[in-house]
């Protein structure tokens, strides 16, 4: 069997569902053919058991020939080791392609996460994708799963009717014509069952995102309350989810008396084709048998093909929602010129209020209004386009990763991944395990006044991060995502209120030690914290969407607005 | 990581059974449903072995055993469309049932716990378990109820063909049964990790998509790569095990179920050539026994199934050990009304989130009815945990905190909401509208009382303005940090309770917007016990006493100006955050 994970993500057309099913079947063409030779020589094998019978009956009881009987009987035998062989080896083979496709899919998956990035929540919500990771990977590799089973079911059909017409080309093309009209009227059952199904898992993804939902906000329902009215809630959609599931049956159930009720007139018609034979004294009694043993075989090949039309319909519902997925493109696209592009240190200027952040300093910007610091941000690290620019470059015009690479934004926004903390806290760190311990880790911790933190962790810096450090404070999380920040070591540094989840103390520890450790590069710092502003090199307040004032915190505590604005007085 | 529970398999074994019994009609009907299409299946060999028997005697005959035929597999059908409805009918009733008694369950757990296992292993329980759950209730169950129907029957007509037939049915039994043995023995720890890893798959896949920003900024695109990558690694060497597994048992049981169709037709073709069955006997006893292919065939398959959704019902159940929540034992307390029913104390509490590594130290603290208490003091000296403490909802390692004298602990939490609230600095928007993120603090507020609790917390020019039963969340109308505090705070004011603990609760606002805020607020809290976690030091200059901590112990407490004057930890803190100020 291929070993997984693909050491990186493959490449398949996601452009329509069929075209990524087509893409994951090419991709696992040897395990899938090999599935498929492996399930045609066991339905095979299972196919030539009535015939088999038929032979021991004929040969061995009516000619009274007990070493025809026992050789036939060894046949019978034979026949069912060769099946389980063969069985097995589908399985295992036709396994391979589903878990390849389903792992390939996450993979892709991820990687199309990461590559949307910010612009990945404001479009799709986690549950949704989070649903791609669970049932659709299984309904593709299902699809795929299917075919093994699917293709042996076609190719003992067809032996089996070769076998019927040479017997009697009466009996035989009585199958031939009857089982195609079977399978063509159980399809028509289907149709109707595809649209409600795809229905359904749209529901199910719904609950299950509001499942998700409850999940995340269990800290504020156990402090508000309210578990009741949301339990509910979640109890009105899953009746509904139910509802809509007996509906589903109600198609379902038809599809399965279809499968009775066709094959069982089909064996009928046939058997009272053969018995006149018998009765005419065209056909043995043992051939008699052995139709009768074809027909009733047949139920269970068409059933797989039932079945794997099924879960083909099922792989390409999950396969359009992963392809959507796979589809959105991120909101901010990297600018036409080429990379070193950004080199030099150069101001950093915002078109819409008209900052200018000048290189190699502390600087630090107090917004009047609320929502502008954010905005501001943004703008500044080209999470929205606007006139934004590094010396008289905008930022658009820069390819993406030089602008995240040199501008890093670090706000309330940050998150943590499982891990151990000295991993988390190196983003740069390439090598395999993370335990470089690189010099500038103390220094930084030191600088964001994080070094309690660490201490008081079971582990120290190895500790593992349990659930992106939910067990962390915000005063915690604030500084190590600080931590984090200067580990990176960007050439401009852009915090928004940095350390404003911190006791006051430790405030003016941060925003002292922040100056010296950045000392040199660009620094701008997004807050309305006397403590803060007091330490910049430079002030600027931006007040009704434009700069109204510049100096330092001391010379601007003249203007009444900045008064206002960062201390508590009121006027 | 600290996992959430997996139930035990007697645990498991008990649960299927209540579940099964819950509802005894439905049951009854889909199960005698099974049973008449099983029944009326076994018609077809014996006819077909008197058409071998009779071919002789005549065309007549034929085409009435012909007919015979038809009409039952029109029986058959109609009775298998009845049954299969019947039983998905039954299957989603009790698969609704057990999703909404999991989330009941999981509305239930204590915080510590579902912080501590994760997220992911939860959603993979509400999602993939209940998926795979739902395929073993609607398919597997039924399915092999009626396949073990099928075989039972099938011997019972074998043995009215003639009883010496049942005996080459028993070659197989002890194959099956070694096989079978060997192989349950091993599947259920197999499956379990399979569902283990496939939740930290899942689990990875969250991280990304929730901290997707921060993989871009960081460009963290390749570790998130490693980790799916780690995870897929793992997840794929459990599939191999249980395939491992499959790949010695199947085969054994594909053969082992052959092996009475052929001894069937050896050992009753012999006796027919000796004369001592008839040629009828043996045509239907092959027929039966090859017919018992299916449904044994079926039974194992779903065993498969049966196995991997008792894993999921494991973790289901789970979930459920855990979920004897803070507060929700005892007896109900008559609701504490005013005067000194509304003290509350804290006596000698010690509390750790990891074994050995306590947070809080022995913590001793009186706060009085309508007092307003301020906390301060360094980050992560305690503060959050020890509001968490007082609204209830960590139970204390070692001491004890009271309400008018009444453990909280023996306090029911429907109750206790009503004395005690807590807002927290992590803010969270629910899926739904606007009115559902508020009416869940109180059902029954009308639009008037909800605009009055917007209003109140100064939100209502943009709540208003987008109306209250717009969509909002994720993925919706997306609220900004500042307004989903708000909103937290239009819940409290819902609630109604005489003490409100606020963990940081304006940390998230523009200094301009929190100092608006807490004008409205005032009117709010008066009259009510406030306990205010914070770092602004305003908060505590304006409170009747000062906690501080530092450490996880209460290092002094009094009020502002007393403290100033000792010169102490507060002292020290205020003057580092006045003198930033530069002036007076």
């Amino acid at each position: 069997m291929r070993k997984f994970p693909d050491p990186g993500p493959v490449r398949l057309d996601h452009g329509s569902a069929g075209r990524y099913l087509a893409g994951l079947v090419k991709e696992h063409r040897r395990a899938l053919l090999a599935g498929v030779v492996f399930g045609v020589a066991c339905m095979l094998a299972q196919a030539l058991v009535p015939a088999a019978i038929g032979r021991a009956i004929d040969l061995g009881m009516i000619a009274r020939d007990r070493s025809g009987l026992l050789l036939w009987g060894g046949v019978v035998l034979g026949l069912a080791i060769v099946q389980a062989v063969t069985g097995i080896l589908r399985d295992r083979n036709a396994l391979s392609a589903s878990l390849g496709a389903g792992y390939q899919t996450m993979q892709l998956v991820t990687g199309q996460a990461s590559r949307l990035g910010a612009t990945l929540g404001r479009r799709v919500t986690t549950g949704e994708v989070v649903g791609v990771g669970t049932a659709d990977i299984a309904s593709i590799g299902g699809a795929l799963e299917t075919t093994a089973r699917g293709s042996g079911a076609v190719v003992s059909i067809v032996a089996v009717a070769v076998i019927m017409v040479s017997t009697s080309w009466r009996l035989g093309l009585a199958v031939l014509i009857g089982v195609p009209l079977m399978t063509w009227l159980i399809a028509l059952l289907i149709r109707p069952l595809h649209g409600r199904q795809e229905r359904l898992r749209d529901q199910q993804g719904e609950l299950a995102s509001r499942a998700v939902d409850i999940v995340g906000g269990l800290r504020v329902l156990r402090g508000i309350g309210g578990e009741d009215a949301f339990a509910a809630r979640y109890r009105a959609e899953s009746q509904r989810v139910r509802h809509a599931g007996v509906e589903v049956a109600r198609v379902e159930v038809l599809l399965s008396a279809a499968q009775v009720l066709l094959p069982g007139l089909l064996v009928a018609f046939v058997v009272w084709l053969g018995a006149h034979a018998v009765l005419d004294q065209r056909i043995s009694p043992g051939q008699l048998v052995a139709f009768y043993g074809y027909t009733v075989f047949l139920a269970g090949p068409i059933g797989w093909l039932t079945d794997a039309v099924d879960r083909i319909t099922k792989g390409f519902v999950a396969a359009r929602r992963v392809t959507r997925m796979l589809a959105l493109e991120p909101e901010i696209v990297s600018g036409p010129l080429p990379p070193g592009s950004l080199s030099s240190p150069a101001p950093l200027t915002d078109a819409v209020t008209g900052l200018v952040v000048p290189p190699g300093r502390f600087t630090a910007v107090a917004c009047a209004e609320a929502g502008e610091a954010a905005a501001l941000a943004d703008r500044l690290g080209r999470y929205t386009d606007s006139g934004a620019a590094y010396g008289d470059i905008p930022l658009r015009d820069l390819p993406l990763t030089e602008v995240r690479r040199s501008i890093l934004v670090v706000g309330p926004e940050g998150r943590f991944f499982t891990g151990p903390l000295r991993a988390e806290l190196d983003p740069r760190d390439t090598s395999a395990d993370g335990g470089g311990d690189r010099p500038e880790l103390a220094e930084a911790l030191w600088a964001a006044a994080a070094g309690d933190i660490v201490d008081a962790l079971p582990d120290g810096l190895d500790t593992v991060l349990v659930q992106a450090g939910r067990e962390l404070s915000g005063g915690q999380h604030q500084r190590l995502r600080l931590v984090r920040a200067l580990m990176a070591n960007p050439d401009v540094l852009v915090a928004v209120e940095p350390a404003s989840a911190v006791d006051a103390h430790t405030e003016d520890t941060i925003a002292a030690r922040l100056a010296r450790a950045r000392a040199g590069r660009t620094t701008v710092v997004l807050t309305t914290s006397p403590i803060v502003l007091s330490r910049a090199d430079r002030v600027v307040l931006v007040a009704g969407g434009r700069v109204a004032a510049e100096g330092t915190h001391a010379g601007l505590l003249g203007d009444t607005r900045y008064r206002h604005l960062v201390t508590r007085e009121t006027s | 990581m600290t996992t959430l529970p997996v139930a035990g398999a007697r645990e498991v074994r008990a649960h299927a059974r209540r579940l099964t019994l819950r509802h005894p009609r439905e049951l009854a009907v889909a199960v005698a449903l099974h049973l008449a299409a099983s029944a009326v299946a076994l018609a077809g060999p014996r006819l077909l072995g008197d058409l071998v028997d009779e071919a002789g005697r005549g065309i007549d005959r034929v085409d009435r055993i012909t007919l015979v035929i038809v009409a039952l597999v029109v029986t058959q059908a109609i009775l298998v469309r009845s049954a299969m409805y019947a039983s998905a009918k039954l299957g989603e009733k009790v698969l609704a049932e057990l999703r909404e008694e999991f989330v009941d369950t999981v509305v239930s757990l204590p915080l510590a716990v579902v912080e501590r296992a994760g997220t992911g292993d939860l959603v993979t329980r509400t999602t993939r378990d209940v998926d795979v759950l739902s395929r073993s209730v609607r398919m597997a169950v039924p399915d092999t109820l009626t396949a073990a129907m099928t075989i039972l029957l099938t011997m019972g007509a074998l043995v009215l063909v003639g009883p010496l037939m049942v005996l080459p049915c028993l070659v197989a039994v002890p194959v099956l049964w070694a096989a079978t043995r060997w192989y349950l023995a091993r599947a259920r720890d197999g499956y379990l990790r399979q569902s283990a890893a496939y939740a930290d798959l899942t689990d990875g896949l969250a991280e990304t998509v929730d901290g997707a920003r921060t993989v871009e900024a960081l460009e963290l695109a390749g570790r998130r790569f490693d980790r799916v990558n780690r995870d897929i690694a793992r997840s794929y060497a459990t599939e191999r095990y249980t395939l491992h597994l499959r790949t010695v048992y199947l085969p054994i049981c594909d053969t082992a179920y052959v092996l009475p169709v052929v001894t069937t037709l050896i050992f009753g073709g012999l006796l027919y050539i000796d004369g001592r069955v008839s040629l009828a006997a043996v045509t239907a006893a092959t027929l039966y026994v090859q017919q018992l292919l299916d449904p044994v065939d079926r039974l194992l398959y779903w065993m498969d199934d049966l196995q991997i959704g008792g894993a999921s019902l494991a973790r289901i159940l789970g979930v459920g050990r855990k979920a004897a929540g803070t507060g929700t034992g005892g007896a109900p307390q008559p609701a504490c009304t005013g005067g000194e029913a509304q003290d509350i104390a804290v006596k000698s509490v010690s509390y750790s989130y990891r074994e050995g590594h306590d947070v809080l130290h022995k913590v001793d603290l009186d706060i009085r009815r309508g007092e307003r208490l301020a906390v301060v003091g360094p980050s992560g000296a305690g503060k959050s945990t020890l509001g968490r403490l007082i609204a209830g909802i960590h139970e204390p390692r070692e001491g004890v905190v009271t309400l008018g004298g009444t453990p909280l602990t023996e306090v029911p939490l429907g109750a206790l909401r009503r004395e005690i609230a807590l807002v927290t600095q992590d803010q969270h928007v629910f899926q739904g509208t606007l009115r559902d993120n508020l009416t869940m603090a109180d059902p029954h507020a009308g639009d008037a009382e909800l605009e009055a609790a917007l209003r109140a917390v100064d939100a209502w020019e943009w709540a208003g303005e987008l109306g209250l039963d717009t969509e909002v969340g994720p993925g919706r109308a997306e609220l900004s940090p500042s307004q989903s505090q708000q909103l937290a705070l239009a819940r409290l004011i819902l609630v109604d309770p005489h003490t409100l603990v606020l963990d940081e609760a304006t940390s998230q606002m523009s200094p301009v917007a929190a100092r608006r805020l807490e004008r409205s607020l005032a009117a709010v809290m008066e009259g009510r016990t406030v306990i205010a976690i914070a770092h602004r030091l305003h908060t505590a200059h304006d409170a009747d006493r000062v906690v501080v901590m530092a450490g996880g112990r209460v290092g002094e407490v009094g009020t502002h100006d007393e403290l100033v004057a000792r010169g102490g930890i507060y002292a020290g803190l205020w003057n580092s955050w006045h003198g930033g100020q530069d002036a007076d």
